[in-house]
């Protein structure tokens, strides 16, 4: 209530006379800038519109565009196919496993973003002196995903010694897209008023109702947030894997492996890699709609 | 970490009991996200000080593993992942700050600035290796670049310099690492209150004066978080420097995998800890950085208006 009031507020305010801040930038070379910002995101989208313009045409190793067609896409399904059944194909070109893996350690990846953002991000932001609880927690942030996938690595295969396996891949896909759930939902739980569970447990509420009728609906940005988050960041994660896999491959890795060696290959991993940019997007704007769609009214 | 947990017991008690297992899924989880996790990453400093072949590990403290990672050439390898990931953090830095004024303070058209919040999202979630694979048809020696220069008559031979060269690892570097610095920069601009600005308008100061004097070091923090979040990353990247750099352009990654390759892992754990010791470098640096707007805590009283 209070923020729509005061959004009210500077509306009029505006009307008077432009805010100094609006006018702010009028005078500025601006252009200059917007050229740079802009340039530097159109270098970073070529090689995204580049790969997915090559996955359709017919001589892709030319790196020229044209003869649209749609058999490298057939490609990587029968050549999985094929030899599942043991039959002989064109290319050893087989993505079925590691796409089956990737996709569950994202949904599992997703599932323990969510159930660890809901277990900190709603008290830390209430906890005095949570700084070194907030640092130990972003860590995997600030250290490159290679030194902390070879720490990981050293300490289980080298200190503890145990196997790595599918279960080291989980661990380290969830170190890394933990710290990214949980900035989603301290983001949304900063804003939380705590006043609203005293209120509940004064009427009467269960514990179970003021965790899934209050304390849920309120959150649920931050937990779709956190859910695409653990299961995005998991589903494309490559450095940690590398170190953490021991025999498995995930999609990404199985693709970079693929893609290292010059050969026949080359041309299936442009349609793969489009494919999963597609999906990739396509969730990446779901999780953009739900995670702010719903909070308009929270932001100015 | 209980006394930590506990010291603000008013809100503690009435939070707390929503979750079916109370107090002790947050301090469960909390130990074992430390344990698991924190001091694993930090006892990769305690192991480099060791010695011992293969998975052996003899627990007789020692130099000799930095010793050794600098007589193989470390030191040049080193050097040259850092002046890399520095000269692209320092570009992205000076494209990003005025991109990221103009998208918090300047940006009038509300679609213009919900198109470019998602084109800055988005690739965050792409494989960084789909992304690289691509170059080297357009920048390769039989590329659209050589073939385009080779048919226009601007070159008689191609131009090798286009990929596997330094040239290309920078040129890599710096679409893939842009949306890193630009987020924290518009978060700390557009949380700066426009009352400030007016403020400082009203007092007499002209824009100039304003940028320097009011929006700059209240933007610090996201500065900082910027070049934290660029320069680390790209100093640890998998995919462009082996990709783009092949064997010409050699950075840590690359030498930190081909010493695991051959089992040498106590000089990979060397290798580690210097990255790891820039990396806590760049933490204090971080907090210095936050003290004069009063720290982390006060950072998140902001993002709670």
């Amino acid at each position: 209530m209070t923020m729509t009031a005061h959004a009210s507020e500077t509306i009029t305010y505006a009307q008077v006379r432009p805010p100094f801040w609006r006018r702010f930038m009028d005078g500025l070379p601006r252009g200059t800038g917007l050229f740079f910002g802009y340039g530097v995101l159109f270098i970073l989208y070529l090689p995204i519109v580049w790969l997915m313009i090559l996955s359709i045409s017919g001589e892709p190793l030319t790196g020229i565009p044209g003869e649209w067609t749609l058999t490298w896409y057939e490609d990587v399904i029968y050549a999985d196919i094929a030899q599942r059944d043991g039959e002989a194909y064109g290319s050893n070109f087989r993505v079925g496993d590691p796409l089956l893996l990737s996709i569950g350690l994202a949904f599992a990846t997703s599932a323990a973003c969510v159930i660890g953002a809901l277990i900190v991000g709603p008290v830390l932001p209430r906890v005095k002196r949570r700084g070194p609880l907030l640092i130990g927690f972003l860590m995997p942030l600030m250290v490159p995903g290679i030194v902390a996938g070879v720490g990981l690595f050293m300490w289980y295969r080298l200190v503890i010694n145990v196997k790595m396996g599918v279960w080291s891949l989980a661990l380290a896909h969830f170190v890394w897209a933990f710290p990214f759930a949980l900035l989603a939902m301290l983001v949304v739980a900063s804003r939380f008023d705590t006043r609203l569970m005293e209120a509940a447990e004064d009427l009467g509420a269960s514990r179970w109702q003021r965790f899934w009728q209050i304390e849920v609906p309120i959150l649920k940005p931050g937990i779709f947030a956190a859910g695409f988050f653990g299961f995005l960041l998991s589903f494309n994660e490559l450095p940690f894997s590398i170190f953490m896999r021991a025999g498995q491959d995930t999609l990404p890795l199985y693709l970079w492996i693929q893609s290292g060696a010059h050969n026949t290959t080359v041309p299936l991993i442009y349609a793969m890699s489009t494919l999963v940019t597609i999906v990739s997007i396509g969730l990446t704007f779901l999780a953009i709609k739900l995670a702010f769609g719903g909070g308009k009214d929270g932001k100015q | 970490m209980a006394a930590t947990l506990t010291a603000n017991d008013d809100v503690m008690r009435r939070l707390l009991p929503r979750l079916p297992a109370g107090v002790w899924s947050l301090s469960g989880f909390t130990v074992v996200w430390f344990g698991g996790i924190v001091i694993p990453l930090l006892a990769i400093i305690l192991v480099s000080f060791f010695q011992g072949r293969g998975i052996r590990i003899n627990l007789d403290p020692t130099f000799l593993q930095y010793e050794r990672f600098f007589s193989y050439g470390g030191s040049d390898l080193l050097a040259r992942s850092v002046r890399i990931a520095a000269t692209i953090t320092f570009i992205e830095l000076m494209i990003a700050f005025p991109f990221a004024l103009w998208l918090a303070k300047g940006c009038k058209n509300n679609m213009v600035r919900l198109l470019t919040f998602t084109a800055l999202t988005v690739p965050f979630f792409l494989s960084p290796a789909a992304r690289v694979i691509v170059w080297r048809s357009v920048f390769g020696i039989n590329g659209v670049v050589n073939q385009a220069l080779l048919a226009t008559g601007a070159v008689d031979e191609p131009v090798t310099w286009l990929i596997f060269s330094e040239f290309a690892v920078h040129f890599g570097f710096l679409g893939a690492f842009f949306p890193t610095m630009v987020w924290p920069i518009f978060l700390s601009i557009s949380l700066i209150d426009n009352d400030f600005l007016e403020a400082s308008n009203d007092l007499g100061a002209n824009r100039f004066r304003t940028l320097v004097h009011v929006i700059f070091p209240l933007a610090l923090p996201g500065v900082v978080a910027g070049i934290v979040f660029t320069f680390i990353p790209m100093l640890g990247d998998t995919v462009v420097a082996q990709h783009m750099g092949g064997n010409n352009v050699l950075m840590l990654s690359a030498q930190v995998q081909s010493l695991i390759g051959v089992s040498n892992f106590l000089v990979a754990a060397a290798l580690a800890a210097v990255v790891l010791g820039i990396m806590l470098a760049f933490q204090v640096l971080l907090w210095a950085a936050l003290k004069p707007v009063g720290g982390l805590n006060e950072v998140f009283a902001n993002l709670r208006r």
